[in-house]
């Protein structure tokens, strides 16, 4: 039983991570920015759940109709007035750029939100399902749910839309795409502002679960490195499966070798994935 | 070549006349004011420790100028503070220590945060005679190295989990099985360990002991395991956000203890606003608290007296980490007074001869210069607010039994 209900709980966190990696990993893999603002992003998304759960009383699900929209204009801009200037330069060139801006990000948010932990206390608590000896809380289901809607939503993006298919022959050939008449740097912010917009919906949806504060940001960052590296760079499903795979042996790592070897267990799992399968659980070239 | 000489010469001391007062002016500033070195973490995972330190030094700092500076002899000097960042980084605890020794010309110096790097920065300000007095180092390995010119303001860790222990034993007398669950870092693993003792000693059978990485994001397979063995007594270390999230996911897995304690988080009022209602029963100690009441010979006098001063100041209440901060400047107050002059040595003998009575407790620093007069609080949450159930002289309540 105990188990039965390790096994529940690492399922419900891999969805939790999968939620983080998913806009990472998109944005990784588009524009071969390793965005490392994410984590600060995600900050931010909590900080706007809790401001407006504690001030107006608007539940964390409403808010992401304001989330979403707005982290995506947030991204946008980003993209088009910064990341552009220099998206064609080599990837350290852009991976210190986001670097820059991500210390901006964290040291505003100490500034005006202090160092202090906050956290969204749902009044009443949601609680939890108990289904016979297994219990899962309430907030998680509801924030895996939402995440699983998102990465399906964005995944049917992809697919289906005319700027979902522009975004993947961008990433698959950036050259060819262009030579058919996309507008590339439109494409590049959309797919930014996309990743922007799933930082921010992953940061309403962790105010639920975890105390917030601007030192957050860079664990939230590590679990997403690991997760794409797990998964597959880029791929929505990879973040998905890779998000599961690494909240199953996390938790399973605890159980059987201590708690204090779940961390050391996810780093050394990226490590083995980077030297044996590089391209990840999912990931190929040419995905979609 | 003499006309060479001669221009040199006469430039030589037109410069002199203009720099000398340059020269002069800093020396006459030094004698003026007291400056006092303070290395922090003030950007990086410690910047909220950090910062709590800083609002305690400036409180003092900002009361003593008020009141005209120190008496050292006959006359008075203002107090200033040199702050570094050590970006939460030990290594660089210890280089920006010597900086300010070496560059900022300090006085004395404020250890730096934490066992850890409090002991690492401890070899520099030794080695040049620097006195040094930690606010924020406990574990009593920072102070075994036979050191004379650090001293620190918070007794060892067993103070804090033997009396807590004994007083579990005498109000919930069935309880038989602790868990204890640590944070794998300096402090809150040696408190941890410090309590997996105290335990032992007083009969308790210890039926979970696991530590956990910094930076774990989920706790839920330490607390599935917890509750499979069902202990009476639920104990966990670590800094604010863990405990947060510890004590958010036993309420989400249904975990119910008769005594749930926790190191350090309960003493700030951040973790009583960001736990709500499950704060409540949770058991901490911790070397100081609003409720005590000494009567102190210090600048701050009383408890009473430190928290309106704060509150004035920062409009929030004060916890042990500022109140630590706070205490070692008015230490160093007093026995700057007592020496009657700035000399390091002499600051340093009045330092290691102190018996005094302040609004932190009684002060007397042992051989290693750690303090040992101080008894500290033990504490329960009850209804959103810290009440101190042990020493019984300054007892506000009974310990209550059951966390739900």
């Amino acid at each position: 039983m105990l188990l039965l209900q390790v096994l529940i709980n690492g399922i419900v966190l891999g969805c939790l991570y999968a939620c983080i990696a998913a806009g990472f990993s998109l944005v990784w893999g588009v524009l071969n920015v390793i965005n490392l603002t994410h984590g600060s992003i995600i900050v931010l998304g909590s900080y706007l759940a809790w401001a407006s759960y504690s001030a107006w009383g608007i539940a964390p699900w409403t808010i992401l109709l304001v989330a979403l929209p707005l982290f995506f204009l947030f991204g946008y801009l980003l993209q088009r007035g910064v990341l552009n200037r220099v998206i064609s330069a080599r990837v350290l060139v852009t991976l210190t750029l986001t670097f820059g801006i991500d210390l901006i990000l964290n040291n505003a948010m100490l500034y005006f939100f202090k160092a202090d932990y906050r956290r969204l206390a749902l009044d009443p608590p949601l609680g939890s399902l108990i289904w016979g000896p297994v219990v899962v809380p309430w907030d998680r289901i509801v924030a895996m749910g939402f995440a699983l809607l998102m990465t399906l939503a964005l995944y049917v993006i992809l697919r289906q839309s005319r700027i979902g298919r522009a975004i993947v022959a961008v990433r698959l050939d950036r050259e060819a795409s262009r030579l058919m008449g996309v507008d590339v740097p439109a494409i590049y912010a959309i797919a930014f502002g996309f990743g922007a917009a799933m930082a921010g919906a992953a940061g309403v949806l962790m105010a639920m679960v975890y105390p917030i504060s601007p030192i957050a940001s860079g664990a939230y960052l590590g679990k997403a490195f690991v997760v794409c590296v797990l998964g597959g760079l880029g791929s929505v499903p990879g973040a998905v499966v890779g998000g599961l795979f690494l909240g199953v042996v996390e938790s399973l790592g605890a159980l059987a070798l201590g708690p204090e070897h779940s961390v050391t267990l996810s780093f050394g799992l990226l490590i083995l994935f980077l030297v044996v399968r590089p391209q990840g659980l999912l990931g190929r070239r040419g995905f979609e | 070549m003499s006309i060479n000489r001669r221009v040199s010469l006469r430039w030589l001391s037109r410069l002199a006349l203009v720099a000398a007062p340059l020269l002069v002016l800093p020396a006459a500033q030094a004698q003026d004011t007291i400056r006092f070195g303070a290395p922090l973490p003030l950007t990086g995972a410690l910047a909220p420790e950090a910062l709590k330190q800083q609002q305690g030094y400036n409180l003092w700092a900002e009361e003593v100028n008020k009141r005209g500076g120190i008496k050292v002899g006959g006359k008075q000097m203002k107090v200033e503070i040199v702050y570094t960042d050590y970006q939460s980084n030990t290594p660089r605890a210890v280089q920006a220590a010597e900086r300010l020794i070496t560059q900022d010309k300090v006085d004395f110096l404020f250890a730096a945060f934490g066992s850890g790097a409090a002991k690492a920065a401890s070899t520099v300000s030794e080695r040049y005679g620097v006195p040094s007095i930690a606010p924020a180092a406990s574990s009593s390995q920072v102070y075994d190295q036979g050191y004379k010119f650090l001293f620190g303001t918070f007794t060892p860790n067993d103070t804090l989990t033997t009396p807590l222990t004994r007083i579990v034993k005498e109000k919930a007398a069935d309880v038989k099985q602790v868990a204890i669950l640590a944070r794998n870092d300096l402090f809150p693993l040696a408190i941890a360990q410090e309590m997996e003792k105290a335990a032992k000693d007083n009969g308790l059978d210890v039926v979970f002991f696991e530590r956990y990485a910094i930076n774990t994001m989920d706790h839920a397979a330490a607390l599935a395991q917890i509750k499979a063995r069902n202990p009476q007594w639920i104990f966990a270390t670590g800094y604010i956000n863990d405990l947060v999230l510890i004590r958010k996911q036993m309420a989400d897995l249904k975990i119910e203890a008769k005594v749930l304690t926790m190191v350090a988080g309960p003493a700030y009022q951040e973790f009583i606003d960001a736990a709500g209602a499950g704060a409540e029963n949770i058991s901490s100690a911790s070397w100081w608290h609003p409720a005590v009441r000494y009567q102190g010979k210090d600048i701050f006098g009383t408890a009473e007296n430190y928290v309106r001063l704060f509150q004035a100041k920062y409009n929030a209440m004060p916890d042990y980490a500022q109140a630590s901060a706070s205490v070692a400047g008015a230490l160093y107050q007093m026995a700057i007074e007592k020496a009657g002059t700035i000399d390091r040595k002499a600051v340093r003998d009045a330092l290691a001869a102190m018996d005094e009575m302040t609004f932190w407790g009684p002060v007397r620093f042992g051989e290693s210069g750690q303090i040992n007069s101080l008894e500290p609080p033990v504490f329960q949450l009850q209804g959103g607010k810290a009440v101190v159930v042990h020493p019984p002289a300054i007892s506000q309540g009974e310990f209550r039994v059951g966390v739900k």
